[in-house]
């Protein structure tokens, strides 16, 4: 049986544009009554307060100063954790639940803080790639990861002979340290971009979500760890930026909350076999940053709160919204709104007589011919990743204010593809691909009332490689715009994995000449997605890669003079062929390129895209029949008279419509990388086989998997 | 919230705007819609005894609730109502590219059966002016025609383009009603009867229109835009990336207004206070929407919102309670409200931020901060370019910063001249500058509003600032002062006497051309950018003007224009176009070709058919006698007789639309005769020149086109 819990929206208040996990409740000191929010903001103000009647009321507020990009509760080891941490630059502070600053603790990093974890008299931080363990604010451990940390958390449990720290790092590992050095390493399903403990008592499950919107729990050891269970994102929601346990559904078992940055909140529970399944979901219009359980509104009714990127705090509650309780109750409630309604009212004019004054000066300014105008940088919050499903990047913007207009420029070859849930008017302009301009794309987005945040899918193709650029005007006066960059590297559609299959027919290339580790690294990362900007350390590294479009793989393996790539996909290495040739041309470095083509690497090529080209050809075959054999189904009446064939599309008529919308383009992208395979193929024999694509597409277009691995021989 | 109350699977398409609502027995109202295979389907739900199956009805197999009804054409447009005046229930009218059927459902009978030539893209029912009976109206190719019970045609005119949506409403509040028509030249044209009273504008073809109340009514463009008009103002619009399918006037929140209903191609139900555009109530069906209709579905007394997505899912709501005082969304208004508010401040704090930011001064010159002085001012020119070898002839727009700051991009969102709503320029990063140029080439001689708005910052900058500045571009830009003396003048011309002085015609060329220096005579003369050779205009000292061109539409537009500039309701003009009216002259015989062709083309087919009756039962009386070669001989000879009658459908299906083209030119040759004259003289043209092609008179034709009268 399955329990169903309704949970009402209620919002508290506004503060700056927040960074993830940066709100957190205080404990409550009896055992009933509400308790106490504090959250940090981008301009530096951690605000604590409460809820009275309806009214949040401050406890304190402190000084602007830099933005705050982390918060955490601490305290002495067996007392209520009510102590404030910030993370803020390279410097932590501490505040009790007053207000008072007791700590400012300079870390002493040359980058700036972006992950803390407070556990009793221990204190670690992260830099992008640096892990620092402080203990009394003295240094104790330090760790240099292979790829940027998103997140930290640390493990004590009296099971557990110390403190184990927990590392969610870019590369798709979760790193465990021991002191200074790396105990072990947990694959995980994607990007890690937050960690949290499972349940607070005993300390030894994490739970972990993933940028491409995955969650899964991990029970740690001190060598080991055991994977218990996943939860892939079937449903393509966004990636998660918090995550908190709490029984709110009240069945005494602690539910999952999660929080994603397309807006969607989202309770699990656990059923008898403790499989996490959903129970609620509730969709803001922003990224949900922060989330927890308690009690904040309203004495003894549990509620799930969280913070967005603009600042809303936000609850969703188990109280029984006001206006369903009776007629007496709504009078009450306006009353109270009402009150609400005019203080702001107020506010707002008297803002707008001061906004008149900035902007007369701002005029009067403009009239001088010194003076110079420059206008501060509003915040974005931009994520462009590829998602593995359908082989196409995903970009996303959100700004703190309503979005204007958006343009989209490019200087590469890239399709933009419709987003449902977009309500912007989308118009391409017309673009002069030649020189001078160089455009591929532009495209303006002009937002409806209210956007604050875009979402748009780009499909790119293997081997152009450019800029995609994106100019956002918020609706804000003086009228500003912001770039934002956006790479399309030569094998935009590769992801990185663990290990590949050593058992492929493999092609090899190797470069051997005169360039530093650094330099080829550079050079990596120049083609290759996901690849740390840092050289990495030591003095040999291994990369491996695997195509999310026809689950080819590549491996890359390079030190200071020397590198190898090997992969299954004979297109993969012609493109890296002719990218790195350029760029050590451009640099003047003299490359010595040796090949080693395996021709069975073709056919094995093809034969792994057959059953996807097998399939997408069907696929349209079948949706080409639905419109005829429906008409058909009108005339007679019924489909009896139908071979079972044509009867089983009928009936699977809406899912396949929807799984051929889903693909847009499929197959076309499916011709065009046979097409790559067949001129790369021949390009390394020294042959220039272009003539023959066109009977290359007559034989795709009467597909039979031998009499194309046959054409591919012969031709 | 509002809940619909009832939801129906009708297990039917519905092909989109082809829905109706009709009482065919005068007492239920039953859902009627077009559907695939050229069949109508009548949904009703109330009676369900068993009805007899006969003629074009017959009972859906698969839902005893709904009876098909075959009419073998793709169907184009349908409505129901009361056509005759001693019915006891609605009519059902059903037109298609060739043909409008108006059936009596209840009997069972067709009540008539016309051909029409023009086509039937959009048809209404109702009273139009005096005319006595209803009729039925259908808008085709550039023509509208309106039948009334008996099939009699009370009333035919032209208009600009083909039509796509029409309307009937007291437009002009003299108590009868006018006809509203959407065409496919982004026009709205009102008909007192066969008299163009006004005619607005709009950036896309105009494919739906409903009433509101009084003279206030919505439409809807191909390009996503709602919007609702009072006369000839426009109230407000709305601009959606989806399609709006369906637009239907309801009061659904009870307040004695009624609301815009739009049904949108991604399945979204909004609805729309007629003077905000505000929306009060959205609702999602699970495919794109194919109509929006009301009626009492439930018999109770009370009219429903009916709503009906294409796949034949349909949903009825009633108008909100008393309780809901209007709030017909999920979430309290009241939430929603606080939530703006804190929205508007947070904006303003932001503002008055970047104010205080910038009082403080800007102490490092950051040039990634797109710092700029504050004097700069962005200089707009346009200039009329025509061609040279590198580009074709275009009205150039100049942008230029008057310090060492450069434009990032420029984007310019205008309508009806780009291909979307917008035109951009990115130089890029080695081109960039403190001037942009701009080609633009409106592709037709409109009035456009230009929203500029140019990215300004230095060359590295990250953020740029944003100015927006608003040109309008002059109806008649493309149109160049200096004129190539070897080039031959125009034979066409158009001639008329107006009583104004020569400064008001040099205010308005000076309004509606793009003249660098401006111009102080009446006697001009211009080159076409578009290669449509040369324009010359010409005022006489006795008020008479002289239009010369060979382009009959531009000296349309002229004289349409400068009537509306000097306020003049009533011109009429004499005309040659020797070039134009030898083409249609050709047409003209082209289409007595066309018509013999299908008349010969039909008549094969009759005999073709009557073939294959006799192959088949000859070829199925063999394959019962056991005679299997006979048979498969037989079967052979039908499929060969089976690629011939395609290969004659081919034929005659060419030949139809070489006849619809035909007929569609011949029709706007009328309109553009007619758009030479302005109020009266317009309308004795259009209406001589009918009957002059009704009785085949060509010569009476261009003697009308020319002289403006029949008689002389």
């Amino acid at each position: 049986m399955k329990m169903e819990i309704y949970l009402n929206r209620v919002d508290y208040m506004q503060v700056g544009v927040t960074s993830q996990k940066t709100m957190r409740l205080l404990p409550a000191l009896g055992k009933k009554a509400t308790q106490k929010v504090a959250i940090a903001d981008h301009n530096g103000i951690v605000t604590c307060f409460g809820m009275k009647k309806g009214e949040a009321v401050p406890v304190f507020k402190t000084l602007p100063g830099q933005k705050i990009v982390r918060m955490d509760l601490g305290g002495t080891v067996g007392t209520p954790q009510e102590k404030i941490f910030v993370c803020c630059g390279s410097q932590v502070r501490g505040f009790t639940k007053k207000g008072k600053q007791f700590l400012t603790f300079e870390a002493n990093l040359t980058e700036t803080i972006n992950a803390m974890h407070v556990s009793g008299t221990d204190l670690f931080v992260c830099a992008s790639y640096i892990y620092n363990h402080y203990c009394d604010c003295k240094d104790q451990d330090y760790y240099l990861s292979g790829d940027k940390i998103n997140d930290i958390t640390c493990l004590s449990s009296e099971n557990l002979t110390r403190l184990i720290p927990v590392l969610a790092c870019q590369d798709r590992v979760l790193r465990v340290l021991q002191g200074s050095e790396l105990a072990y390493e947990i694959e995980v399903p994607g990007p890690p971009s937050v960690l949290e403990l499972y349940n607070k008592d005993e300390e030894e499950e994490i739970l972990y979500g993933t940028t491409d919107g995955k969650i899964g729990l991990v029970q740690i050891g001190e060598h080991s760890a055991a994977t218990k269970w996943e939860m892939d994102n079937d449903k393509k929601k966004g990636g998660i930026l918090c995550i908190d346990t709490y029984d709110i559904i009240g069945d005494g078992v602690n539910d999952i909350l999660v929080g994603r940055d397309d807006g969607t909140i989202e309770v699990y529970g656990f059923d008898s076999n403790s499989e996490p399944t959903l129970r609620f979901e509730h969709v803001l219009s922003e990224s949900v940053t922060s989330i927890q359980g308690g009690c904040v509104g309203k004495e003894s009714y549990d509620e799930v709160l969280t913070a967005t990127y603009t600042g809303w705090v936000t609850g969703l509650t188990t109280e029984p919204q006001k206006a369903e309780a009776g007629h007496g109750d709504v009078v009450r409630m306006s009353k109270e709104i009402q009150s609400k309604v005019e203080a702001l009212r107020t506010e707002l004019e008297q803002l707008q007589l001061k906004v008149m004054q900035g902007r007369e000066k701002y005029q009067q300014n403009a009239q001088s011919s010194t003076a110079v105008s420059a206008v501060p940088i509003f915040s974005i919050n931009d994520k462009f990743t590829l998602c593995q499903d359908d082989a196409s990047y995903s970009l996303t913007l959100e700004v703190q204010t309503a979005i204007d207009h958006l343009l989209l420029q490019s200087d590469v070859p890239i399709d933009l593809l419709d987003v449902d849930k977009n309500s912007a008017v989308v118009s391409f302009s017309e673009c002069d691909s030649e020189q001078p301009n160089g455009n591929f794309l532009l495209a303006t987005y002009r937002c409806q009332a209210n956007t604050t945040r875009l979402e748009l899918k780009v499909r790119s193709i293997e081997g152009q490689y450019g800029t995609l650029q994106a100019y956002i005007t918020p609706r804000l006066q003086p009228k500003t715009c912001q770039v934002r960059q956006y790479q399309i590297k030569p094998l935009s559609l590769h992801q990185r994995t663990h290990s590949i299959d050593q058992d492929r027919p493999m092609n090899r290339l190797s470069l051997v000449g005169q360039f530093s580790f650094a330099e080829i690294h550079s050079w990596v990362v120049f083609c290759l997605p996901e690849v740390p900007e840092k050289t990495p350390a030591g003095d040999c590294i291994t990369f491996c890669f695997q195509n999310t479009f026809l689950g080819t793989q590549l491996e890359s393996t390079y030190c200071k003079g020397e590198v190898h790539f090997r992969s299954d996909n004979i297109s993969t290495i012609s493109i890296l062929s002719d990218v790195l040739s350029k760029e050590a041309t451009k640099k003047k470095i003299n490359l010595n390129i040796s090949y080693d083509i395996n021709d069975n690497s073709v056919s094995h090529t093809l034969k792994m895209i057959h059953p996807k080209l097998e399939y997408q050809l069907l696929l349209a075959r079948k949706v080409q029949l639905i419109d005829a054999l429906k008409e058909l189904q009108v005339h007679e009446g019924n489909a009896d008279f139908l071979i079972p064939e044509y009867r089983s599309i009928l009936d699977e008529s809406a899912n396949l419509l929807e799984e051929y919308k889903k693909q847009p383009a499929h197959l076309e992208r499916l011709y065009g990388m046979i097409t790559d395979l067949f001129i790369d193929k021949f390009k390394f024999k020294g042959q220039n086989v272009k003539a023959k694509v066109s009977s290359l597409l007559e034989i795709l277009d009467n597909y039979d998997l031998n009499s194309l691995l046959e054409f591919f021989c012969e031709a | 919230m509002l809940v619909p109350i009832f939801n129906l699977k009708l297990n039917q398409k519905i092909n989109p705007r082809m829905m109706t609502i009709g009482k065919f027995d005068g007492v239920h109202p039953c859902l009627t819609a077009a559907t695939q295979a050229g069949k109508v389907f009548i949904h009703n739900p109330h009676t369900r005894a068993q009805r007899p199956v006969a003629h074009r009805l017959s009972q859906s197999a698969q839902d005893s609730d709904i009876s098909l009804l075959n009419i073998n054409q793709a169907v184009t447009c349908l409505t129901a109502g009361t056509l005759g005046p001693n019915t006891t229930g609605d009519t059902l009218l059903v037109g298609s590219q060739t043909n409008l059927l108006a059936y009596d459902v209840h009997d069972n009978a067709d009540v008539f059966y016309r051909e029409v030539t023009d086509g039937a893209n959009a048809i209404v029912l109702g009273k139009l002016g005096d005319i006595s009976n209803p009729l039925a109206i259908i808008g085709g190719n550039c023509a509208l025609q309106g039948f009334d019970y008996e099939g009699n045609d009370h009333f035919w005119t032209v208009t600009g383009d083909n039509v796509r949506s029409l309307m009937l409403c007291d437009f002009t509040g003299d108590g009868k009603n006018e006809l509203l028509v959407g065409s496919e030249d982004f026009d709205i044209r009102v008909f007192r009867e066969d008299e163009l009273v006004s005619e607005m504008t709009e950036n896309e073809t105009v494919t739906s229109l409903c009433h509101m109340h009084g003279s206030r009514f919505g439409y809807a463009l191909a390009n996503g835009t709602v919007g609702v008009y009072d006369r000839t103002a426009r109230y407000w619009r709305i601009k959606s990336k989806n399609h709006a399918m369906s637009i239907h006037a309801f009061d659904l929140n009870a307040d004695g207004v009624v609301e815009l209903i739009t049904g949108w191609s991604n399945g979204k139900i909004d609805a729309r206070s007629d003077h905000t555009g505000e929306v009060i109530f959205k609702d999602n069906l699970s495919s794109s929407v194919a109509g929006v209709v009301e009626g009492d579905y439930r018999l109770d007394g009370q009219k429903q919102l009916i709503c009906a997505s294409i796949e034949g899912e349909v949903r009825g709501y009633l108008p909100a309670s008393k309780d809901l005082k209007g709030n017909l969304m999920d979430s309290s208004a009241e939430q929603n409200l606080i939530r703006e508010l804190s929205q508007r401040r947070q904006n303003l704090l932001l503002e008055l931020h970047n104010y205080e930011e910038h009082a403080e001064g800007v102490s490092e010159t950051n040039s990634r901060m797109g710092v700029i002085p504050a004097n700069t001012q962005l200089q707009i020119a346009l200039s009329v370019r025509p061609a040279t070898e590198a580009q074709k002839a275009h009205v150039e727009l100049c942008i230029s910063t008057p310090n060492e700051t450069i434009i990032r991009a420029v984007l310019i969102f205008a309508e009806g001249i780009f291909e979307g709503e917008s035109h951009v320029v990115h130089p890029s990063s080695q081109n960039l500058s403190g001037c942009v140029r701009v080609p633009i080439v409106p592709p037709k001689d409109i009035p456009v509003d230009l929203h500029i708005k140019a990215f300004v910052g230095g060359k590295t900058s990250t953020q740029f600032h944003v100015f927006e500045i608003t040109r309008q571009l002059p109806r008649f830009s493309m149109y160049d002062i200096t004129v190539d003396s070897s080039a031959a003048p125009p034979s066409g011309k158009v001639t008329f006497s107006i009583n104004d002085r020569p400064q008001r015609v040099v205010m308005w060329l000076n309004q509606n051309f793009l003249l660098p220096e401006g111009v102080s005579s009446p006697d001009v003369s211009f080159t076409s950018l578009r290669g449509r050779g040369m324009l010359s205009i010409s005022m006489a000292s006795n008020g008479q003007i002289t239009l010369r061109t060979d382009d009959i539409d531009l000296a349309g537009d002229l004289v349409q224009s400068l009537a509306i500039f000097l306020a003049i309701e009533d011109l009429s003009a004499e005309a040659d176009f020797p070039g134009y009216f030898e083409e249609l002259r050709t047409t003209l015989t082209e289409v007595d070709e066309l018509h013999s062709v299908h008349q010969k083309l039909t008549a094969s087919m009759a005999d073709h058919s009557n073939y294959i009756r006799n192959m088949l039962v000859q070829a199925e009386d063999a394959r019962l006698m056991g005679d299997m070669t006979m048979m498969k001989k037989r079967y052979r000879e039908l499929y060969d007789l089976n690629r011939d009658l395609i290969n004659e459908y081919k034929i005659r299906s060419n030949n139809h639309n070489a006849l619809l083209a035909c007929l569609k030119s011949v029709n706007q040759a009328i309109q553009r005769a007619g758009r030479l004259r302005v109020g009266k003289p317009k309308n004795q043209v259009i209406s001589a020149c009918r009957d002059a092609i009704k009785s085949n008179n060509l010569n009476a034709l261009f003697r009308i086109m020319r002289a403006g009268t029949a008689s002389s």
